[in-house]
This record gives C-alpha cells, structure tokens and sequence, in this order.
C-alpha cells in the first residue's frame, strides 16, 4: 500500500511537472494545453508505474480531454485511427490461422529435426528465425513461437533458457522495424508517414540486418559460455535428439503467408490500378489485405471463425492504442507538437540531420521504459509539422522507428515482446530475468544499434514518401523599376 | 450480535420440544415428531440415503418440504439413547429440521447454530437429561445460537483430503489419480505448505509438446507416440516440475457464493481452503452441490 502510495505521488509529481514544464518551455501556452499535456503525461507513467491500469487510465485521460474542450467527441474518434487497428486485426486473425493449421509448428519441429546442430549454429538460427518471423508476423507471434523452440531445446538438454531467451527476444525486436508487418509501431510510421510497404521495406530492412547481424555478434561473444554448454549437451545428447520427429503439414500456412506478404507489397500498385488514389485512401489496400484474408480465411474455417476473432485478437492491446492515440491526437489538436517543432528546429542546428540523433536518443530511452507505440504516437504530429516545413525532416521517420524499436531492447520492460518472454519464463518454471542483467546487455545492443542505424541514416538516402515533397519553389517576381528612377 | 441476527430458538417454542422419549427407535421418535404423512416419508426417505448423525448422540434428520413457507424445528431428547440405525453408539438428542425449498443453506446456517449452542458432549448429555421441555427450551434460548449470517467455505469443505509431496514423483502421482479416481491432488511441500495441485489433465500436456497443441487437427501426426517419453521418465519426475499454482482457493471464512464463483472462475471440480499456507480442507464440486441442494 505504501509503494502504491509513493507511485501515485511520483505520478501526480510527474504530471504537474510536465504540465507546468511545457508552460516555462513555451509548449503549452494557456491552460487547456497544459491539461493535455498533463494528460498525456499521466497515461505514459500509468503505463511505466501501473502496467495493468494504463487501459483505465487511458479512459479517463479522453474523458477529460473532451470535458475540458481540448478535444470533441468528433475528433477523439478520428483520431483513434481505426486503419491500423483494423490492420492489426487483420493481421491477429491470419496468425492465429497459421497457428491452427500447423505453421508455426511446422516451423518449430524443423529446427528441432535438423541434425548436427550445436550451441553456435542454434544461435545464429534461433535469432535468425527471431528476426525474420517477427518482420512477417508480428512480434508477440514471433516471440511466442521461439520461445516455445527455446524450452524445448534446452528442456530436453536441461540447460538454463535464459541467454536463449534475450537472444531471441533482442533478435525479435530488431527484426520488427524490418517490415511494417513486424510491429505496431512499423504500420503506424509507415501510414502515417505515407510510406508504402515498398519504400519502408527499402528503408527499413538494410538497416534492420546491419543491426542483427551487429546484435548477433554481440550475444554470441556475450553467452559464448552457456553457447559451448549447449554444444556439450547436444553432442551427449545426439542419439536422443532434441523433441519427437514429425512431419508437420504446412503447405497450407505457407501459402496463405506468401499470398498475404505477396499482396502486402503489391499494395501500391494495387491501388493504383484501381484508382485508389488521394489522401482519403492513402495505403487503404495495405489496411484492407489483411482483412480481405482475415474474411477469407474466416469463410474458409467458419467452425474457428469466432476463435479467431475472440481469442486470437488481442482487443485488451488495441483498445488501449485506439485510446492512446487519441491522446496523442490531443497534442496535434492542441498545437502542442507544433510548438514542439518550432522549439526543435530553433534550437537544434544542422538542421534534419542534427535531428537524427536527438529524435533516435529520445525514442531508444523513452521506448527502453514505456511502451514504444507510446513514444511514437506522441512523437508522429511532432515530425508531421517538421515534414510540413521540408521534406527533408522526413528521415526523422526512419530515426523514429529505429529508436523505437532498438530501445525496445534496453530494459525488460522495453517492448511487448519483452515483457511476454518474461511472463513465459515464468510460466514454464525458471526464475524471470533480473533487471541488470537484461540492462547489461540490452544497453550495449541498443547503443551499438542505434548508432548503425545513425550512421547508416546519414549515409544512405532513405525512401521518401510521396506526399512529402518540396513545394516548388515560387517563381521569382523580378522587382519592377521604380517609376522614380 | 447485531439486531437482524436471527436465534436458533426463532424456529421452535417449547410445544415443539418431546423431552425424555426413552427407549425408541428412528423411526417411531421421528414419526412422534412429524405426524404428516408425506413428510415423515420425505425424512426417512433423507436417512436412508445416509445417517443424519452428526456427531456422537446428536441427530439432525430433516427434509427440504415444497409446501412449507417458514422452517420448522422440533427436538426430541432421550437420556437412555435412541437406537439409529447404521450408528454404533445411541442417540441421545434428535434436532428435526423440515427446510422450505426456497432456502437450501438454511439446513446449514441451522447446524452451525447447533455447534455453537451444543459445544461438546458434555453440554449434550446434561441437555439429555433434562426432563422438562421447558428447561430445554430455556436452554438453548439463554446460549449464544445465532444463525451465521451466510455459509462459510469451513461449513462444507471434507477436513479428509488426499494430498501429496512436491518430492513425490510422477509414477505415485498418476497411481494415486488411477487409484482414487480424482482429477486433481493438492501438493504439499515438507513443511506441509500448500505449493500447487497437479491435474490430470496437465499430466496429458505433459505428453504433449506445447507448440503441437497450437494446432487445431492433430490427425496428421496421429502415429505420435507422445506418452513414451513421459512413461520412460515417470520415475525421474518430480510433482514440483509440474504442478500448477492457478486454481481455485478461499479462506475457511469465505461465503459459499465465494466457493461457487472460483470453482466457476476455474473450471475446477475442486476448491481448497487454505488457512495462512497449510491446507485445512477440500470443497469437491460433488460436497458442494449436496450440502447446498440436497442435504
């Protein structure tokens, strides 16, 4: 009760702070402004103090929003934006379908019937496969998915999973920036940016495999002493192998898979054959083919119709991003983000490029504590004005979802996935990994990643979205002599 | 004690107390109490399905009557004992409870009632030997009688419960759950703390690797021979790698209706009643719909 206590008065310190600290920094100007940036405020550490309440929290933050007019029930709805959440939806249905028809199993069972593996060839497969499965499906599926793998390796070997696990979860959160399938954050940037999954994959992926393969090497050298212990035990344990042998169907899943990814990325040009042009449908196939499957999946299987949509979806998840948007909203609404924006490019030199590190510390840090979709919600309207200014700004996307994603990695309670594999551990019996070890390791790879993600951004052009282009210039008008000579 | 607590003595006058039956049987003594017809045959028709005997010398038959609005106690007392069958020793007071229908845990509030006013054998042998019904009657209105206000989780939880070591191994465990005929056994640490319960049904899991269960159609591996495995190990498994620490517990003082919702809540046959960490008692599904429908 007294810690409860203490968290409440750290809270109610941390809003007022926020609150009155953007009046002195010139953020929020008059007392509505104020209020939705206390408001906004107090839902980001319910999620950092009160994990379970941040739902609740989220109610009642739109519900003073819309009592104290800085928001209207109009745009409280349009700005839950319902695209990626019917997306994500989408999405939670055809991976509960590959789970049901034996996909992800199959992808399991052909790990563990490869023969001749040892501790270092299980490591590079298990981040591997981390990170490719997290960019198709999504980071929670993923996370599941290998996780499952890494107790029944190291169950039957009888090896402690715990340096597997960080591996695999570090893996996994890298491989989510990769596509815009991969995380809610990816389909977020990539909307809202107007990137299309094309672009984002031409933007994200190099930088996401520089990273892994940055992250591979770090885990590796880190765990090389439980990595040789594996080696030992699969060596004793050759004749016995690693689980039952089966022959998995998964044709099927494959199929749907590849169908779903295949008109994902075709999205654009989908679109542009069926005239689907314009800000009102901007990437509205990339929201529909997951629906369109979803829908087709569910005509195919309507026994698991209703499993799919009742167990599969996490709506507990969605409705607190609905909700968090909103809010977020309420800063765009407010002019907020575009005070924000005025002070960055004010006070940050070097212009776009300047920005690059600044936005990429502030997203690793703010994600490595609190939700990143959180950071990235709040963060979207501040680099929508900077876009609005130039085009230039909007590489300050790429550095956005990088940090987000990267950070993820800093602390336990870094990213979803995280915080799943910690419940797992749990749950299958072994003690839950301690907040300095997770921070020892997950600090260097977040610093070494989001310093290639930096380099790489300065180096390489990023794709840009189309909406963003410079205005042409305006013509110059040649100043007329003066009648008086 | 509050204003609205009802006394023992609310569902019976002096009229209703026969004091000194001497030498009778069940029958005749429950035949004296209830001239009815249909009734006395729904009372007899109750103990045939098990004895009413409490505890040494206290017999509680009753029966639920659809036709009766208020309940209704009467008592009979017999100092020389009153032969009932299946008991070994003699009867010596026989508290009859006809419960309407619409109150099936009034039977239960009633015995704890009794518990408090006959404490211990003592009290109930100097009860016995009183001769005059009003007496008796002053008796049991001068003690502390009140009904309990709702059915508490120590009213119908069995103080007799198989259990098992986390140090026991899979092997005992499965020839207990065989054996027994039960679904689910508490484990015991060996300090006698309550650690988990193993199931049967996570025995089956146990067989199963977790991602296989993913799958909606299992006929494609049905040559699987998942059991091997576990079979070849039972001996070298030990209950604490897999028992289960979500199901359903209250408190000794937890109300009935809090035994109902977490047996619902989990799914569970089962309820167990922990006091601080020591188990004190099982609530099976099966006790509790007795105690509450039927007894």
């Amino acid at each position: 009760m007294v810690k409860f206590n203490y968290k409440v008065l750290l809270l109610a310190a941390i809003v007022l702070a926020v609150s009155f600290g953007g009046r002195f920094a010139g953020l929020a100007v008059n007392t509505t402004q104020q209020i939705t940036l206390g408001v906004f405020a107090g839902v980001i550490s319910t999620t950092l103090f009160f994990w379970e309440r941040r739902v609740a929290a989220a109610f009642i933050g739109v519900a003073i929003l819309i009592s104290c007019h800085a928001m209207t029930l109009h745009t409280i709805l349009k700005a839950t934006e319902l695209d990626i959440i019917f997306f994500l939806i989408g999405m939670m249905i055809i991976v509960g379908v590959l789970k049901d028809l034996g996909f992800l199993t199959w992808v399991i069972q052909t790990i563990i019937n490869r023969k001749r593996m040892n501790g270092v060839s299980f490591s590079l497969i298990l981040c591997v496969l981390s990170a490719v499965l997290a960019s198709v499906v999504d980071e929670v599926s993923s996370i599941v998915v290998v996780l499952a793998l890494v107790f029944q390796v190291c169950d039957t070997l009888k090896l402690r999973p715990h340096p597997f696990v960080l591996m695999a979860v570090m893996a996994t959160n890298i491989g989510s920036s990769a596509t815009m399938l991969g995380n809610p954050v990816g389909i977020f940037i990539g909307n809202k940016a107007g990137l299309t999954f094309a672009q984002f994959l031409v933007g994200a992926t190099p930088v996401a495999m520089a990273s892994l393969v940055a992250t591979l090497f770090i885990t590796v050298f880190w765990f090389r002493k439980d990595i040789r212990s594996m080696t030992l035990a699969m060596a004793r344990h050759r004749r016995m192998g690693l689980g039952p042998v089966l022959k998995i169907p998964y044709k099927t899943g494959l199929f749907i898979l590849l169908a779903t990814v295949s008109v994902i990325a075709f999205h654009h040009e989908i679109e542009h054959a069926l005239a689907l042009g314009g800000a009102a449908n901007k990437n509205a196939f990339l929201i529909m083919t997951p629906l369109i499957m979803a829908g087709i999946l569910m005509i195919w299987r309507p026994h698991r119709a209703r499993h799919y949509v009742e167990k599969d979806v996490e709506w507990w998840t969605l409705l607190f991003f609905m909700l968090l948007f909103a809010i977020a909203g309420s800063l765009n609404e407010q002019g907020i983000t575009q005070n924000l924006a005025d002070s960055l490019t004010k006070h940050v030199s070097g212009g776009p490029r300047g920005m690059i590190p600044l936005v990429l510390l502030i997203a690793s840090l703010g994600s490595a504590f609190v939700d990143n979709i959180v950071f990235v919600a709040a963060f979207t309207p501040v680099i929508q004005a900077l876009v609005e200014r130039s085009a230039d700004y909007s590489v300050l996307w790429w550095a956005l979802l990088f940090g987000a994603c990267f950070g993820g990695n800093v602390t336990v309670v870094g990213s979803t996935a995280n915080i799943v594999a910690s419940g797992l551990l749990e749950k299958h019996g072994h003690h839950p990994i301690r907040f300095g070890t997770w921070i020892r390791l997950g600090a260097i790879v977040g610093l070494v990643t989001a310093l290639i993600a930096w380099a790489m951004l300065l180096v390489f052009p990023s794709p840009r979205p189309a909406s963003a282009v410079d205005p042409e210039p305006a013509p110059v008008v040649e100043e007329l002599p003066s009648l008086n000579g | 004690m509050k204003p609205d607590d009802i006394h023992l003595t609310n569902f019976f006058s002096a009229e209703d107390i026969v004091p000194h039956c001497g030498e009778m049987s069940r029958d005749e003594v429950i035949r004296r109490l209830v001239p009815n017809e249909e009734t006395y045959k729904e009372v007899i028709a109750r103990e045939q399905m098990g004895s009413t005997v409490i505890r040494d010398g206290l017999a509680i038959p009753h029966a639920r009557v659809a036709t009766l609005k208020t309940p209704k106690v009467m008592v009979a007392t017999s100092e020389r004992g009153i032969v009932w069958p299946g008991e070994t020793s003699a009867v010596h007071i026989v508290f009859l409870l006809l419960i309407p229908q619409n109150q099936p845990a009034l039977y239960l509030q009633i015995l704890r009632a009794l518990g408090t006013a006959l404490k211990d054998d003592q009290v109930l042998r100097t009860v016995a030997a009183m001769t005059n019904a009003g007496d008796i009657y002053r008796f049991f209105e001068s003690g502390k009688a009140y009904l309990p206000r709702y059915i508490t989780a120590a009213d119908i939880m069995s103080r007799e419960f198989l259990f098992l070591h986390d140090t026991d191994t899979l092997q005992v465990c499965v020839d207990t759950i065989i054996k027994n005929g039960v679904s689910e056994i508490a484990v015991l640490d060996r300090d006698n703390d309550l650690r988990g319960i193993v199931r049967a049904g996570e025995l089956l899991r146990l067989c199963l690797p977790e991602y296989l269960l993913w799958m909606d159609d299992l006929s494609p591996i049905a040559n699987f021979e998942p059991f091997a495995e576990v079979l070849a190990n039972e001996r070298k498994t030990w209950l604490r790698e897999i028992l289960v620490d979500d199901f359903p517990v209250v408190t000794p003082d937890a109300p009935a209706i809090q035994v109902a919702g977490e047996m619902t809540r989990y799914r569970s046959p089962c309820c167990y009643v922990r006091e601080g960490t020591k188990l004190v008692g099982l609530i099976r599904i099966s006790n509790f719909l007795n105690k509450i429908f039927r007894e």
